[in-house]
């Protein structure tokens, strides 16, 4: 775990505003460090500097001042771009090509080709469930559907780092959810996940580590673990707990004289697994009709 | 965050080794641009000059049927030449500047493409669909000027051996004069300098949408250029041999004699239309001069895209 993914030192980012002196600092003196194999989230508010450092990664800006690499070689490489896969935020392909030659146009970019490249394709089809819809334009592709194929898109050329700018943008939450389950898949199967999203859920969810940004400057950093725990508290969560129980809880906690009950009460769910609990319910329903 | 990380999952190992520059991806470029312009059913345009050249193959000119077949070829090779070049601006003006609209360019190239590689695609596939369109073009002509030639040798052989004042060698020398104005293997050679002019047109497009704003732009742009560059000899004469001409003026008419390129030079093809012989080496020569532009302008927009932000 100890390879670095992606090396930002120093980075700073400079806009000068047409025909006058002002500049706009997007990024400044931003240093992070991407490890192989873990899922890191860069978060912050809009304009927050996310996209600009992501772009600076990926070789398409350059950088004002410090330097950003990936697996060790400068941005602006050739050979690092080919250890990236990038799915930038509302994805737009060519509408005129179906998913498939989507896929093959991207894997040819690659240097990949023939039976290879048409075996990688029906596999990436597979893994984002577009089987189905692999001979379809992108024109008549669902946002869900661009965003899944976009997905498929930076997993061509088998890269060891995954940029995903706000990969939920816009999707429903079904869409979402899968999109949040490939993201997992993602990491166990060895790829390091660089996100970038101002949607904090998704981010608690699959991030190991995580980076806050704002005006351009990182403000926290560190793992989900450390940023989010509160020390000195303990959760439990029991099933089938009697009124007798909790009775015998409450007078232990009174007793230990240290410790005080903050919460108590029944756990809720979120509207979204509320939701993608009742839309798997009506699928499955259907599915048996 | 999720609870699957219970074990390390095996790292992902490095990637093949990507060449510097590969053709294969100038070739996976200009491949995409040409399904792109097939698919933007730009080829509907041929119907158009189809229409245009069976209008002008069926006026009934009061004149010599070699006079007639000539101006079926000025009118058809004259539209086949302004076709080519305007679809050369359009369609060029049009690449990327919508890639970067639609954010295409982003993925395009955060994967491993250089940028020269993307412009010689782009500029590669155009050139394509305007060698396929030409032909095209010609051989619309080529059915209407055999058409016409055939038509007019009959009538003519027919009407000279009815009277018996033509002798044989007459009648021949009649046929001939037809046949100098028919359907002659020289007129490839005007459909090759109608290529070699739209190849610098879409050259030059090319780079100007390379830091234009929108694709209407580089559209009138190209076009004001492509008219002062049929203009070029006439003003660059008057211009530097105006004696009250300062400094400043005779240099910039220089450095616009240097940029804008002489498109006047790609007429030689009007008189291969009209029958004129043919000078192989002036063919030659128009041949690398535009080799010699698309190099230049590539390496203009190159140095405009390679710092581009995205």
């Amino acid at each position: 775990m100890s390879e670095l993914a992606v090396e930002v030192k120093n980075l700073t980012k400079v806009f000068s505003t047409s025909l006058s002196k002002d500049h706009v600092v997007a990024v400044d003196n931003l240093s992070f460090e991407v490890k192989a194999g873990e899922v890191y989230g860069l978060i912050g508010p809009n304009g927050s500097g996310k996209s600009t450092t992501m772009k600076v990664v990926l070789g398409l800006m350059a950088a004002s001042k410090g330097s950003a690499k990936v697996f060790g070689l400068d941005s602006g490489d050739i050979r690092a771009r080919n250890e990236i896969g990038f799915l930038p935020e509302n994805p737009y392909f060519y509408k005129h090509l179906s998913g498939a030659e989507t896929l093959q146009f991207y894997g040819k970019l690659c240097g990949i080709k023939g039976s290879k490249l048409k075996d990688r394709i029906a596999e990436l089809l597979h893994l984002v469930d577009l089987e189905g819809a692999a001979d379809r334009r992108l024109g008549g592709y669902s946002k869900g559907m661009l965003q899944r194929i976009g997905l498929a898109q930076t997993l061509i050329q088998d890269p060891r780092l995954v940029i995903l700018d706000e990969p939920t943008a816009g999707v429903d939450p079904v869409g979402s959810r899968q999109i949040r389950d490939l993201i997992m898949k993602l990491r166990d199967d060895g790829y390091t996940v660089f996100l970038c999203s101002h949607l904090l859920e998704q981010v608690q969810e699959v991030c190991d580590r995580v980076g806050i940004i704002f005006k351009g400057r990182m403000r926290r950093e560190g793992s989900l673990e450390e940023l989010i725990s509160i020390e000195d508290q303990t959760a439990m969560t029991l099933e089938g707990a009697s009124p007798e129980l909790m009775e015998k809880i409450n007078a232990l906690v009174a007793e230990d004289g240290k410790a005080k009950i903050v919460e108590q009460g029944h756990p809720r769910t979120t509207l979204e697994r509320l939701f993608i609990n009742i839309a798997g319910q009506r699928k499955e329903k259907s599915d048996n009709e | 965050m999720s609870d699957s990380n219970t074990t390390a999952p095996t790292l992902r190992p490095p990637t093949a080794k990507v060449p510097l520059f590969s053709i294969g991806r100038v070739w996976t470029i200009a491949g995409s641009t040409v399904t792109q312009l097939v698919r933007m059913k730009t080829f509907y345009f041929l119907l158009a000059f189809a229409l245009v050249v069976v209008a002008v193959g069926n006026f009934n000119i009061p004149t010599t049927p070699a006079k007639e077949l000539s101006m079926i070829k000025k009118v058809s090779f004259g539209t086949m030449d302004l076709f080519a070049w305007l679809f050369a601006i359009v369609s060029t003006a049009l690449l990327i500047p919508r890639d970067l609209e639609d954010r295409t360019l982003y993925t395009i190239l955060s994967k491993p493409v250089r940028r020269i590689e993307y412009l010689v695609g782009k500029l590669g596939g155009v050139l394509f669909v305007i060698a396929v369109s030409l032909l095209a073009m010609f051989a619309i002509c080529a059915v209407m000027i055999y058409a016409r030639e055939s038509l007019f040798v009959g009538a003519e052989l027919e009407a000279m051996q009815a009277d018996s004042r033509y002798s044989q060698e007459e009648i021949a020398e009649q046929l001939s004069l037809i046949q100098m104005q028919g359907l002659r293997p020289e007129l490839g050679v005007a459909v090759l300098a109608s290529f070699l002019k739209a190849s610098v047109v879409a050259a030059v497009t090319i780079f100007l949408s390379t830091f234009a704003s929108s694709s209407l732009f580089t559209i009138i742009v190209s076009v004001l250029l492509f008219l002062i560059g049929h203009a070029h000899t006439m003003a660059t004469n008057f211009w530097l041999h105006q004696t009250d001409s300062n400094l400043f003026v005779q240099m910039l008419v220089k450095i616009v004699k240097i940029l804008i390129p002489n498109y006047q030079l790609f007429s030689f093809s009007e008189g291969v239309v009209q029958g004129e012989a043919i000078n192989y080496v002036v063919v030659s020569q128009m041949g690398m001069l535009t080799g010699g532009y698309l190099v230049v302008f590539i390496l203009l927009s190159l140095l405009v895209f390679v710092d581009k932000e995205f």
